[in-house]
């Protein structure tokens, strides 16, 4: 019982957050793009949420809630016609695109009909006690992967201010 | 199996959006949303390996956190080229970008 409503749920939170990906790109108002990314967003962690991954779907919908505000913000300022008023049309080599997706897609997808899963795990463990194992995950075998994640951030902080700042200097 | 297989294939198609965004918007904070939902749909992926398959392996729940830094990171550097990029030439259009080739 509980199976088949974890699998309504996910179908119901999937398809959402296709709809919400799809109209990110269907529709000429940026703000309602950068909306609809959040939703999309947003479902993908509910998604977390049913699959059991709590820490992990609480922290997608806190990030992305965040992010796709900035970007939303980003998009208001940078684009020509932010309000999508005068339905100007931002895309090329549309059907290339298509095919690209979709043949890249139906690959994948053959692939994991074909793949031999193996039996699937049914027992996990709590909130509590994933979030201990996967803070022991972090601070033991996962070490450097962690430091190097937070390097990299660092970095990128770096490099994304050494970017936007003006070169006045190098302007003439 | 088929929990597994309906969230694959939700990744799937958002990986597909995703690519189809990338590879046809001509706007770099388009581009960037295109990305994104590639980035969302291997996430997805991670996540349902780990509940489905392997949920002693605490190694896949640390790339998907691996995975969020990286968007987070995208999102930074990106805005910042296109901070830059729009400064020097008042669009964010990549179409007009043709003046970074060589």
């Amino acid at each position: 019982m509980m199976i088949s409503v974890q699998l309504i749920l996910l179908i119901i939170l999937g398809l959402l957050s296709i709809w919400f990906g799809w109209r990110v790109f269907m529709t000429s108002s940026m703000v309602r793009s950068a909306l609809s990314l959040l939703a999309s967003m947003v479902a993908i962690g509910a998604l977390f949420l049913v699959m059991e991954a709590e820490f992990l779907g609480v922290l997608q919908i806190m990030m992305m809630g965040t992010e796709m505000s900035i970007m939303a913000i980003f998009m208001m300022m940078y684009m020509m016609d932010p309000g999508g008023l005068g339905e100007m049309d931002m895309t090329h080599q549309k059907n290339l695109s298509i095919a690209a997706a979709s043949i890249f897609s139906l690959i994948i997808a053959i692939v994991i009909l074909a793949v031999g899963w193996g039996p699937l795990a049914t027992e996990i463990p709590g909130p509590h006690e994933q979030n201990r194992l996967l803070g022991m995950e972090i601070l033991k075998r996962s070490m450097m992967i962690f430091e190097t994640a937070g390097i990299t951030i660092l970095t990128g902080m770096i490099a994304a201010i050494t970017v936007a700042l003006s070169i006045k200097n190098n302007r003439n | 199996m088929e929990l597994l297989l309906t969230a694959l294939i939700i990744a799937i198609i958002l990986f597909g959006i995703g690519l189809y965004g990338a590879l046809s918007q001509t706007n770099l904070v388009m581009i960037m949303m295109g990305v994104e939902l590639m980035l969302g749909a291997a996430m997805i992926n991670l996540v349902a390996f780990w509940r489905y398959l392997h949920p002693e392996a605490f190694s896949i729940k640390m790339f998907v956190l691996v995975a969020m830094t990286v968007m987070a990171l995208e999102g930074a550097v990106g805005f910042a080229i296109a901070t830059q990029r729009f400064r020097s030439s008042g669009s964010v259009e990549m179409e007009e970008a043709a003046d970074l080739n060589g």
